[in-house]
C-alpha cells in the first residue's frame, strides 16, 4: 500500500465516529490528556499533516512557515478537515504552533478554537510548572463545559484513564518487545497500531493495541523473552539502565529514529519500500507521535483530576520545545548505548526551528559514542524522496 | 545647526546624538569584557527583565544587538555559514545563526563577537527560539542557561500565570546567586529599576516627537539609538545618552527640523530592520518618504516602576509579560493601528522576516485587518534582518513602488 493509502485506512474509523454522531475535538500537539475531553463526552483525534496536501496556506501563510503547520492549513482550506466541535492548539510550545492558532481563529472565525498552553520549565524543583498546567486543564475543562453545556463527568473520566492507561501499557510493550526483537512485529504495524488510536481512542482500537500485544507476549514468552522485555520497559521508563538485558545474538544494524512531529508511519513506509530493506532496521523511534506519546504515564487516581492530569502529561519525555537539553541528549545517549544502537537516523521538517536546531546537539551527542548519523529531511508530502530513499539506503549501508 | 551643515546634500538629517552613541558601545564593549574576565557576564536576550542581572552586579550583553552589528556590517552570510558548518540550518533565525557561528570562529569576527559568557538568561516572551539558541551557546561555552518562561497570554494575564512567573523570577534570582554567591538587595533593584524607568521613559518622549510633522526621526535614527534602551537599561549613562537625544529630538520638532528634508508621505514600518541594507531608509528619504513610527523600536516601551503593584517582584512579572510580542496577533495588530492613528500615517510596510516565525508568520493576516480597520495601504516585503542572501532587492523595490504609487 502506498503512504496516502496507509494514512487513508487508520482515518476510518475516526469516519465511521463521526458518521455515527459522534462529536470529536481535534488536538494538534500530541501531549494532551485524551481523559479531559473523554471525560466531558468527546472523542479526542490528533489531527496530522496529510500527504498530498502542497497547497492552501498561501493567502495566510508565508513560505517559512514549517512544512507541518502548511499542510494543515491547508487541509482546513481544502475543506479536508473532517467536521470537528473543536479544534485545541498548544500554546507555548513552538512559534508555529502559536501564530497558527491566532491565523486559525481570523481565518476560520466559525470554527471553536481553545488554547492550552504549557510549561516550557521543566526543572523547575518545585511545583509551579505543575500547577501552572493543572489551571490551564482547569480553564479549558470549565469553557469545554459551557461551550457545549456538556459538565465534567467523574465515571466518564475514571472509564478514560482506564481506557487510556490500556493504551499505554500495550504500546509500551510493543516498543520495548521491539527493541529486544525488531522482528517480533514490523515497526510498522505498531506505529499504525498507534495512529489508529490517536485518531480515534475508542474501545475497539484499544483493543486492536491490546490483542496485538498478547499475541506478540505469547510469542515472546515461547521465545523467553518477557523478562528482557520488562528490563527494557523499566529502563525507557525510569532512565535506569542499569537492569538491562538483551539477548547476546541480536541482529544488526539496529537504528533509532530521532525527530519531532514527523510522521512514523512516514518513515515505516520509506523504509519498507528500499528494496532489500525492512523496518527491522528500526530498533525505536524518539518522535512526538510515536516513542513520546506511548510511554507518558496515565493520571493517577487522586482527588484533583486536573493536578492528576497535568501531571501525567509532563511526564511525557521532553521534546525540544521544553527546555533541557543537556538532559534529552542524556537520556538519549543512556538509551543509545545501553540499547546496542549503531546508527541514528535525525528527521527534521523544514523551517521547524524545534528540530532544526536540536539536530546537530543529537549529531554531536551521538558522535561521542560512535553511534552514525543521518540527517534526513521529511516533510509531510514526502517530497523529494527519490534522494530520502537513496540517502537512508546508503547510510543503512554503512552500518553493515 | 550643525548637523544640517554636515550632510547639506543628502536627503536626511544626521542625528548629533550618535557621536555619543559609539562612545557609549565603546564604554559598553569594555565593561562586557572586564565582567567576562572577572567571571560575571550574562548574556540576555531583549526582553529579559535585565534589571535583575543588573542588580546583581552580573554584565549583560545582548546577542541580538551583535547580530545586528554583524548584520550592519554585511558579514552576516559568511559568519552563518560558521553555524552552518556545524549544522544549524540556514532556515533558522539568522541572530542565533551569526551568533552561534561567531562564537565557534571570534577571531572571524572583531566586531560582533562577544566575550565569553558565564551564564546565559534567556526570556521566552520575544519568541520560542531563544531558548533553543541560547541551548547551544550552552554547549559551546559551558555556561548555564536560565530561561524565565512567560507563557504568552490572551487579553489580559490570568493569576496563575502571574504565579507562574513570579516563581520563575524567584529562581531566576536564586539562580544567579547560587551561581555567583550573591545575593539581591531590593534596595539596588529598585534603584536599577527607577534608573532603567526614567531611559524608558525619555526613550518614549523621543518616539512620540515623532508624531511631530515633519517627523525628527527616520526609521533608522530609531534603530540606532534604540541601542542602550537594551543594552543599557538600568545605568546612568543610558539615562544621560537620553536626556540628550530627547533634547535634540524635541529642539528639531520645535523647530520644524525634520529627519529628512522634505517629508512627503509617513509611513510605519513593521518588524526588524534589514541591518545589511540600512540605506533603504535613505533612499525612500530621497522621494520624501519617512518612517515616524515603527513596531520594533516600540517593543521597548514597557516600564516598571510606577505601575500599581505591591512589589518590585511584581512589576518584573507584569513588565516582562506584557511586552506585546507576548499577547498574540490582535495586540500586534492593535498597536500598528494604534501608531498609524497616533502618527498620522499614510500607510505602512511590513518587513516579513525569514528568521523570525515567530514575528512574521501572521503578517498576511494582520496586514488585511490594518487596512480595514485604518483604511491605509499596507505592502509586504520579504527578506532577513542579518541574511543577505535572501533579500532581493529588486523585488523589493517593485513592491514598495507600488505601494507609493497609490499614495503619491
Ligand atoms: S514543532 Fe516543528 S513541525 Fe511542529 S509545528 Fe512546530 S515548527 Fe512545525
Ligand atoms: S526568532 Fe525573532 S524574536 Fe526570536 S531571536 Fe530571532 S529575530 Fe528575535
Amino acid at each position: 500500500m502506498n503512504y496516502e493509502g496507509v494514512i487513508e485506512q487508520s482515518s476510518v474509523g475516526l469516519k465511521e465516529l463521526v458518521e455515527s454522531g459522534e462529536e470529536i475535538i481535534g488536538y494538534i500537539y500530541p501531549h494532551v490528556p485524551l481523559e479531559l475531553f473523554m471525560a466531558h463526552g468527546f472523542t479526542p483525534s490528533l489531527v496530522r499533516a496529510l500527504p498530498g496536501t502542497s497547497s492552501g496556506f498561501e493567502e495566510s501563510l508565508q513560505t517559512f512557515a514549517c512544512s507541518y503547520i502548511r499542510n494543515l492549513y491547508s487541509q482546513r482550506a481544502n475543506g479536508q478537515l473532517l467536521p470537528l466541535a473543536g479544534l485545541l492548539f498548544p500554546g507555548n510550545t513552538c512559534d508555529a504552533l502559536q501564530n497558527l492558532g491566532d491565523i486559525w481563529r481570523v481565518r476560520f472565525p466559525d470554527d471553536r478554537v481553545f488554547r492550552l498552553t504549557y510549561p516550557v520549565t521543566r526543572y523547575s524543583q518545585d511545583e509551579s510548572t505543575t500547577k501552572f498546567l493543572a489551571e490551564e486543564l482547569r480553564i479549558l475543562s470549565e469553557t469545554i463545559a459551557n461551550t457545549f453545556n456538556r459538565p465534567f463527568l467523574t465515571e466518564s473520566y475514571d472509564r478514560a484513564i482506564e481506557l487510556v492507561q490500556d493504551f499505554h501499557a500495550s504500546a509500551q510493550f510493543l516498543y520495548s518487545a521491539r527493541v529486544v526483537n525488531p522482528k517480533i512485529i514490523p515497526y510498522s504495524e505498531v506505529v499504525r497500531l498507534i495512529r489508529t488510536f490517536l485518531t480515534a481512542p475508542t474501545i475497539s482500537s484499544v483493543s486492536n493495541i491490546k490483542d496485538t500485544a498478547a499475541r506478540v507476549r505469547v510469542t515472546s514468552e515461547d521465545l523467553g523473552l518477557v523478562d528482557m522485555i520488562e528490563t527494557v520497559r523499566l529502563a525507557i521508563t525510569s532512565g535506569d539502565y542499569s537492569g538491562v538485558k538483551l539477548p547476546e545474538d541480536l541482529e544488526t544494524p539496529r537504528v533509532v529514529i530521532a525527530g519531532g512531529m514527523v510522521e512514523p508511519q512516514a518513515i515505516a513506509t520509506l523504509i519498507n519500500d528500499i528494496p532489500d530493506i525492512s523496518d527491522s532496521a528500526i530498533v525505536l523511534d524518539l518522535l512526538s507521535f510515536g516513542f513520546k506519546t506511548a510511554f507518558t504515564e496515565a493520571p493517577s487516581k487522586s482527588s484533583d483530576p486536573y493536578l492528576a492530569m497535568a501531571q501525567s502529561v509532563l511526564t511525557a519525555p521532553g521534546e525540544p520545545t521544553h527546555e533541557g537539553l543537556s538532559y534529552r541528549m542524556k537520556a538519549m545517549k543512556d538509551l543509545l548505548s545501553n540499547l546496542s544502537i549503531q546508527g541514528l537516523m535525525v528527521c527534521e521538517q523544514s523551517f521547524c526551528d524545534p528540530d532544526q536546531f536540536e539536530a546537530p546537539s543529537i549529531e554531536r551527542a551521538a558522535s561521542e559514542l560512535g553511534v552514525k548519523t543521518v540527517r534526513v529531511p521529511l516533510d509531510p508530502e514526502l517530497s523529494d524522496r527519490g534522494r530520502i530513499e537513496t540517502r537512508i539506503q546508503t547510510f543503512l549501508d554503512t552500518l553493515e | 545647526m550643525t548637523q544640517e551643515r554636515a550632510s547639506e546634500e543628502k536627503p536626511y538629517r544626521r542625528l548629533e546624538t550618535q557621536a555619543l552613541l559609539q562612545q557609549i558601545a565603546f564604554r559598553h564593549g569594555l565593561e562586557a569584557m572586564e565582567a567576562s574576565e572577572n567571571g560575571s557576564l550574562a548574556w540576555v536576550t531583549s526582553g529579559f527583565p535585565v534589571e535583575i542581572p543588573i542588580a546583581m552586579n552580573l554584565g549583560v550583553v545582548y546577542p541580538e544587538q551583535a547580530g545586528a552589528i554583524i548584520g550592519a556590517q554585511k558579514i552576516g552570510p559568511a559568519v552563518s555559514g560558521y553555524a552552518e558548518d556545524l549544522g544549524y540550518s540556514q532556515e533558522l533565525c539568522s541572530y542565533a545563526r551569526v551568533s552561534i557561528g561567531s562564537t565557534e570562529k571570534p577571531d572571524e569576527v572583531p566586531m560582533g563577537s562577544l566575550p565569553t559568557p558565564q551564564i546565559l538568561l534567556a526570556g521566552n516572551n520575544i519568541c520560542g527560539t531563544v531558548l533553543k539558541w541560547y541551548d547551544a551557546i550552552s554547549e559551546m561555552t559551558g555556561a548555564p542557561v536560565f530561561l524565565l518562561d512567560t507563557p504568552p497570554i490572551e487579553k489580559q494575564q490570568l493569576p496563575h500565570n502571574q504565579e507562574y512567573v513570579r516563581h520563575g523570577v524567584e529562581r531566576l534570582i536564586e539562580f544567579i546567586g547560587s551561581n555567583f554567591n550573591r545575593t539581591l538587595e531590593e534596595d539596588r533593584l529598585r534603584e536599577v529599576a527607577e534608573l532603567s524607568s526614567r531611559a524608558t521613559k525619555l526613550w518614549i518622549r523621543a518616539l512620540e516627537a515623532c508624531k511631530n510633522k515633519p517627523s525628527p526621526l527616520n526609521c533608522a535614527d530609531r534603530f540606532l539609538t534604540m541601542a542602550p534602551v537594551v543594552s543599557s537599561r538600568g545605568t546612568e549613562h543610558c539615562v544621560e545618552f537620553y536626556e540628550s537625544l530627547v533634547a535634540e529630538v524635541e529642539e528639531r520638532a520645535k523647530q520644524g527640523i525634520g529627519a529628512i528634508r522634505d517629508e512627503k508621505i509617513r509611513l510605519l514600518w513593521d518588524n526588524i530592520p534589514p541591518w545589511h541594507t540600512l540605506r533603504f531608509f535613505n533612499i525612500l528619504a530621497s522621494r520624501g518618504v519617512v518612517f515616524p513610527a515603527d513596531t520594533y523600536t516600540h517593543a521597548w516601551t514597557g516600564n516598571m516602576v510606577g505601575t500599581d503593584t505591591p512589589s518590585i517582584i511584581d512589576e518584573v512579572v507584569e513588565t516582562y509579560s506584557k511586552v506585546y510580542l507576548n499577547m498574540g496577533l490582535d495586540a500586534k495588530v492593535d498597536k500598528m493601528c494604534q501608531l498609524i492613528d497616533d502618527y498620522d500615517l499614510d500607510g505602512f510596510v511590513m518587513f516579513s522576516v525569514r528568521s523570525c516565525k515567530r514575528y512574521s508568520l501572521g503578517q498576511l493576516v494582520s496586514k488585511e485587518i490594518v487596512t480595514e480597520r485604518t483604511g491605509v495601504p499596507g505592502v509586504i516585503i520579504e527578506g532577513d534582518m542579518v541574511d543577505s542572501r535572501v533579500y532581493n532587492a529588486a523585488q523589493i523595490e517593485t513592491r514598495v513602488d507600488a505601494l507609493l504609487e497609490m499614495l503619491m
